[in-house]
């Protein structure tokens, strides 16, 4: 198990709670109460200090684990530094992966890479700032590089779209009535074409 | 507690009212269900007129949630079989003159008291249609063998599962096996691979269909209908029977007989 919530140590002049932020914080007042009262007479009285090893805590809920530590008859100690570590929040993720068939009228739109599990009906259509591979047919509109990157591809287990869109330049399907492809394809730009070929070139 | 069927398509003129009234009268015609029949068609009602019980409507369903009568007085028996009722749907108004949460509490009072409430489902994905799913528990998608009809089909599923539906199931109808075997339509795997969704049946292209409508009695209690037959199958496989899909081979030709005859197999 990684290291825990709550961690309370007994010092010379008192007491330290050592917090890691990972649940909410009903759960983590629960955990320092049971902690206490586990220690019995050990914690009480004396001073206690607070130190937040991971995520943060507001000044409401530093006030509501105040009044409780008082009835525990414990002086919680505010000159101590608030010690913060607090984690950016993780960048966008650069590829969406998405488990599901897009149906006629659903779009999607994202600024990275797509990846679809499942198939892209007709009326379907997806748009990626960066690479569109489908895991399974694609059969609507595909826009790769919408933002105007010419390197992205449009790659599908079996490609036989509507229409296809790589930065700029639209492509469609020769008129009437197309073989369906019988392995997996890759379309690219090449001098401003779009170019198809089976995906085991790449 | 009974359940509440949606039947919807998307697309006009497929076959939902057709398909309401042959599957409503083939529950009460076959397994002796209590079935109501919503016509959700507000402002082009004909469900009634399918199930020839238009010169009996003295209430509707605005009328029903205006608080104009009680929902009982509102609903028609049917001319043949006692289980089965109609709720006809309003002439005269449009389908603003209902909402959502009213249809919600329609169905929920009526499936107190049916096995089965079929809301006929208007064309399109406005207002009409999101009223007549409103208060359904399943969905039956109908289509036709058509680019067109299936694309709609493909952006009501779509909604309806955003809308929470589960598994709704499909019905084909107009199947033409002539035509399917020239290569001339889309066949049932071109339709099942896109929609991917179960297959409730497939009824074929039928004149008794437009017999029976004409007449005001659904093809489902007509022995000699092959789409009447196929309505039948569907209506077992609702209840939960394991019917397999009937054969839509076409009768040979006279000239394919006749090689047949000399040994000549028909090429397939
Ligand atoms: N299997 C069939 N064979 C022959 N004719 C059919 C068949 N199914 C439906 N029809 C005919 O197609 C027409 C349209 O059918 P219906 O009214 O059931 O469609 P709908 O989906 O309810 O239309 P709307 O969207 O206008 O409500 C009718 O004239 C009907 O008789
Ligand atoms: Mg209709």
């Amino acid at each position: 198990m990684s290291q825990k919530m709550v961690v309370i140590k007994g010092t010379r002049d008192g007491i330290s709670i050592i917090l890691r932020r990972r649940s909410d914080f009903e759960t983590i007042k629960n955990t320092i109460l049971e902690k206490l009262q586990k220690g019995g007479d050990f914690f009480k009285g004396g001073e206690a200090r607070l130190l937040v090893k991971e995520g943060h805590i507001s000044q409401e809920e530093m006030e509501q684990l105040e009044t409780m530590l008082k009835e525990y008859g414990l002086n919680l100690k505010k000159d101590h530094p608030l010690y913060t570590i607090s984690f950016p929040t993780p960048p966008l993720p650069e590829t969406l992966i998405l488990k599901k068939t897009l149906r006629s009228g659903q779009r999607i739109s994202y600024g990275g890479n797509v990846v679809i599990i499942g198939d892209v009906n007709p009326g379907g259509e997806v748009i990626a700032k960066g690479d569109i591979l489908v895991f399974g047919a694609l059969r609507g509109m595909a826009h790769a590089g919408a933002e105007g990157d010419a390197n992205s591809i449009v790659a599908a287990y079996r490609l036989q779209p509507t229409q296809l869109r790589i930065a700029g330049v639209i492509a469609r399907p020769p008129e009437g009535k197309s073989a369906v492809p019988q392995v997996p394809e890759v379309a690219r730009l090449k001098d401003g074409v779009i170019e198809i070929e089976p995906y085991y070139l790449l | 507690m009974g359940q509440v069927i949606v039947i919807t398509s998307g697309k006009g003129g497929v076959g939902k009212t057709t398909t309401t009234a042959n599957i409503g009268t083939g529950l009460a015609l076959l397994k002796h269900r209590k079935v109501v029949m919503i016509d959700a068609d507000i402002g082009l009602r004909n469900l009634d007129v399918v199930m020839g019980l238009e010169n009996r409507i003295v209430y509707d369903l605005v009328d029903v949630v205006q608080g104009v009568c009680r929902l009982k007085q509102a609903l028609i028996r049917d001319k043949r079989f006692e289980n089965l009722y109609l709720l006809p749907a309003a002439q005269t108004k449009d389908k603003t003159a209902v909402s959502p949460e009213q249809m919600k509490n329609l169905c929920g009072q009526l499936k107190e008291e049916f096995d089965y409430v079929l809301v006929d489902c208007p064309a399109g994905i406005e207002q009409g249609f999101k009223n007549a799913i409103a208060g359904a528990d399943r969905a039956i998608i109908v289509t036709t063998p058509e680019v067109s009809a299936v694309r709609d089909a493909d952006r009501v599923i779509g909604l309806l599962e955003a809308a929470g539906f589960e598994e709704p199931q499909l019905i084909i109808n107009r199947i033409r096996p002539d035509m399917v075997k020239r290569g001339d339509m889309m066949d049932i795997d071109d339709i099942i691979d896109i929609l991917a969704i179960d297959l409730l049946g497939v009824i074929p292209e039928d004149e008794r269909i437009v017999i029976s409508t004409n007449r005001g009695e659904p093809a489902v209690a007509d022995e000699s209908s092959k789409a009447g037959q196929a309505y039948r199958n569907v209506t077992l496989r609702l209840e939960g029977e394991n019917v397999p899909l009937m054969s839509l081979d076409v009768e040979p030709t006279l000239m394919e007989r006749i090689k047949m005859l000399f040994g000549l197999r028909a090429k397939k």
